[in-house]
């Protein structure tokens, strides 16, 4: 994460009266990474909690390590899939909280300030929001992590790959649904928010991202791009068929 | 020493009142229960913290937190109640429109004197406005002019749009990019007889008043503009504090005090949940429908005939999704949508008539379509596991889903096309406290119960089948076409909980003090010095998008306030 000195991140984005919403703990905040460099150094999950949270990620959106189909196409393992979640968790033990990124730029669309790095102190309302929320999800994760373990004889980062997709096919207390909507999230937020690693789960998916301040031009608004056919196969073919013999 | 008012609201109708206050001399507070994510509002071009991010608008960045500041739904009395974000307006300084993409049609004609032109529904309460089209109109080329409105009147169809809302002058400026998919379903739709057009829009495009013009980047409906490109209420609220009006953030009001007759003031509860009171001459309810008769119960105001917070409608919306094989539709680029069509507002289409007869209704309306708009990878990534589930129980995750998202038939090859419904005022539609649930202060928190009629779902049925037309016509390749929440007569639906962000009704607005809350004025009838400024007032609710309605609304309102106080 780049280390933006606080008086540059205003003056650039003529944000002067916003020192209200960004307190002094900003740049130690900044400069203390989540989960730094090598080993690991986890703000809530435990090591094991982490290593089980990665190989279940891993499965829910697999890179070419765990699917040699996805050759060339890097999952959740690759984008920090579990700092992402890690952080989220842990998002309150950090000042200012890393539950909102700041703006209006990131320093990816022609802004050279990532005003996106500087997260932004909540109200007592999200405050009071987020303590509950959170605390629910750390209990599911302990309680998640105990069950796949259960489910794998003891150690479910010790079992194949096969018999991981049955134990999270089964969804134990919904705990699969959870650690995958929040595997999605960590592979395709803004990387300010500790996964996504080098834009990874944007590239895979030629989604831009954030597009302040350059913007799109209005020819690349009202044009085509241009041909570019989708041959239905596979689950793609399945959901088109889905789709059409929906009601109306 | 000049007299005191105080706004509870930030957003459109509040911002317009204290524009209007302030201007008029009153010395003038505005509470905002939500935190100010703006810099220096009073300035030509005010700094601000939005930005491109799916995951901080998923995470009800501008919204209320849904588990701090809930609400309870019930479909029915009978129904189980559901709590979480119910039809949630951004909480921020801007109020709602800071989240929207800033569509601003003019209701029609008919809106404002339906019980004239229209007639009576059976079961439902409908009365005329307490003003008529050629009133309003004056009011809207002002509110037009004020936040900056593109669009081009000579390219509105003369049928119905001109016919039901004319336009006496252009819009001050001019349309800005048309985008590709709106411009591939509005072809859609001339090929089966409607009449799309670039609709107008609160959205920069040139330089106006000192902010620049729109450049297109796409994160707009749901999103704050992070160049301001397109501001909405912070256009009066700017006025407001250059007239000296105070802001206050993150302060909500708890209680208006009375005596008599009288609003004596307010009671306020800042940051820290520290209790305040503050005395005033008089009292704009701003805070949106559901806030503001929330707050009317909270406060207990007198209502003795036991109309607050009853005939709330937010618009039945129904929702068309077209899938093109052939091309990448980059949707996510430029103003959420360019193009409408309003010929599903007329109800003279044809054949809704006969349609309405067989229902054994005399007439119905559904509203405007939205030709064009999409989801961003997040939302997108919902969907396929949602899908997954029923694909592919055995393994719903896996390559399975990371070909889905490469495919992108959710997003990038997706085209959406929205469907405003009218709703009915009902009495059975209402807002009331919760019994049990109470917010993050302790207070109960607003409880809705919320149906569609026989008008409403005659309507939906009859136009539904018109949104998978139109994309066909456009060249999808799959479309289908689904409701929004559901209802007995469509079970499946998309959410499940009403998310229109089209709030309206709860205090209607008309003369008799038996069968409205506020009177001509937006006066509350008990209470002399006690105005409502926001869709609260609105006795139906068109079919069209109510900010513009709002603000106009409210700017006639204000006027009248400051010229007989």
């Amino acid at each position: 994460m780049t280390v933006v000195p606080r008086r540059r991140v205003l003056r650039a984005a003529g944000l002067a009266g916003l020192a209200v919403l960004i307190p002094p703990e900003l740049l130690a905040a900044c400069s203390t990474p989540a989960s730094g460099g090598k080993g690991p150094s986890f703000l809530v999950l435990g090591e094991h909690q982490a290593k089980v949270v990665e190989e279940a990620t891993a499965r829910l959106i697999p890179g070419p390590t765990d699917d040699p189909l996805e050759a060339g196409h890097p999952g959740a393992r690759e984008a920090n899939v579990t700092r992402y979640i890690d952080t989220m968790l842990g998002a309150l033990k950090l000042s200012p909280p890393k539950i909102f990124a700041g703006g209006p730029f990131s320093n990816r669309a022609g802004s050279r300030v990532d005003d996106m790095a500087s997260f932004l102190r909540l109200t007592p309302a999200q405050v009071s929001g987020w303590s509950s929320r959170l605390a629910t999800f750390a209990d599911q994760y302990r309680r998640g992590v105990k069950a796949l373990d259960k489910m794998a004889g003891g150690d479910f980062t010790a079992v194949s790959t096969d018999k991981m997709d049955e134990i999270l096919a089964q969804d134990p207390d919904g705990f699969m649904t959870l650690l995958f909507s929040h595997a999605i999230e960590g592979m395709y937020c803004a990387p300010e928010y500790g996964g996504n690693a080098n834009l990874v789960g944007w590239h895979d998916i030629a989604w831009v991202g954030d597009r302040q301040p350059l913007g799109f031009t209005d020819a690349q608004v009202t044009l085509s791009d241009g041909p570019d056919v989708y041959v239905p196969k596979g689950i793609g073919k399945q959901l088109l068929g889905l789709l059409t013999t929906s009601p109306v | 020493m000049s007299r005191r008012a105080l706004v509870v609201g930030s957003g459109p109708g509040g911002s317009v009142a204290a524009m209007v206050l302030a201007r008029g001399g009153w010395d003038v507070t505005v509470f905002e229960k939500g935190p100010n994510y703006f810099t220096d509002l009073s300035s030509d071009l005010p700094g601000t913290v939005f930005s491109n991010d799916e995951l901080k608008m998923n995470r009800s960045f501008s919204l209320p937190d849904p588990d701090a500041e809930p609400r309870v739904f019930r479909a029915s009395p009978q129904s189980t109640p559901i709590t979480g974000a119910v039809e949630a307006l951004p909480q921020t300084v801007g109020g709602g429109a800071v989240h929207w993409d800033a569509k601003t049609p003019r209701f029609w004609d008919i809106d404002f004197k339906k019980l004239s032109m229209l007639g009576p529904v059976r079961g439902a309460e409908i009365t005329d406005w307490p003003f008529d089209y050629g009133e309003i109109a004056p009011y809207y080329e002002q509110i037009e002019e004020l936040i900056g409105v593109a669009g081009d009147i000579g390219q509105f169809p003369a049928e119905p749009t001109l016919a039901h809302a004319p336009r006496a002058h252009g819009l001050p400026m001019p349309a800005g990019p048309p985008e590709y998919s709106s411009l591939v379903v509005s072809e859609g739709c001339r090929r089966v007889g409607l009449h799309p057009f670039l609709a107008p829009m609160a959205i920069n495009s040139r330089p106006y008043q000192g902010r620049p013009r729109c450049n297109n980047c796409g994160f707009c409906s749901g999103y704050g503009c992070p160049i301001l490109a397109r501001v909405g209420a912070l256009a009066p609220l700017r006025e407001a504090l250059r007239s000296g009006a105070e802001l206050r953030a993150n302060s909500m009001v708890v209680k208006v005090n009375t005596a008599g007759h009288k609003a004596t003031g307010l009671s306020w509860v800042d940051e820290h949940n520290v209790r305040h009171n503050e005395s005033a001459d008089l009292v704009v309810l701003a805070a949106n429908s559901i806030e503001t008769s929330r707050l009317a119960l909270l406060s207990q105001l007198p209502d003795p005939y036991d109309l607050t917070g009853r005939r709330v409608m937010f618009h039945w919306f129904s929702e068309g999704s077209g899938i093109f094989l052939a091309e990448r539709l980059h949707n996510y680029r430029g103003r959420d949508h360019t193009h409408d069509i309003d010929d599903f507002a007329d109800p003279d289409f044809p054949g809704a008539r006969q349609a309405a007869k067989e229902a054994g209704l005399p007439y119905f309306r559904a509203g405007k379509v939205e030709l064009g708009g999409t989801q961003l990878p997040l939302d997108e990534a919902s969907s396929y596991q949602e899908v997954l589930r029923l694909l592919a129980p055995q393994k719903p995750f896996g390559r399975d889903f990371k070909q889905l998202m490469r495919a992108s038939l959710l997003r990038d090859r997706l085209c959406g096309v929205e469907l405003i419904g009218e709703d009915l005022p009902y009495a059975a539609n209402r807002v009331d406290l919760d019994p049990k649930v109470r917010d993050w202060r302790g207070l109960p928190v607003a409880r809705i119960t919320y149906g569609p009629g026989p008008s409403e779902l005659a309507a939906q049925a009859f136009y539904m089948p018109w949104l998978v037309k139109l994309l066909k016509a456009a060249g999808a390749d799959v479309a289908i076409s689904i409701a929004e929440i559901p209802s007995t007569r469509f079970p499946i639906a998309q959410d499940q909980v009403p998310a229109t962000e089209h709030v309206m009704g709860g205090m209607p607005m008309g003369a008799d003090a038996r069968t409205a809350v506020t009177d001509e004025q937006g006066r509350h009838h008990q209470l002399d010095n006690l105005f409502v400024a926001d869709g609260s007032v609105f006795p139906t609710s068109g079919g069209h998008n109510p900010t513009l309605t709002i603000m106009a609304t409210a700017l006639r309102q204000a006027t009248h306030w400051v010229g007989s106080a």
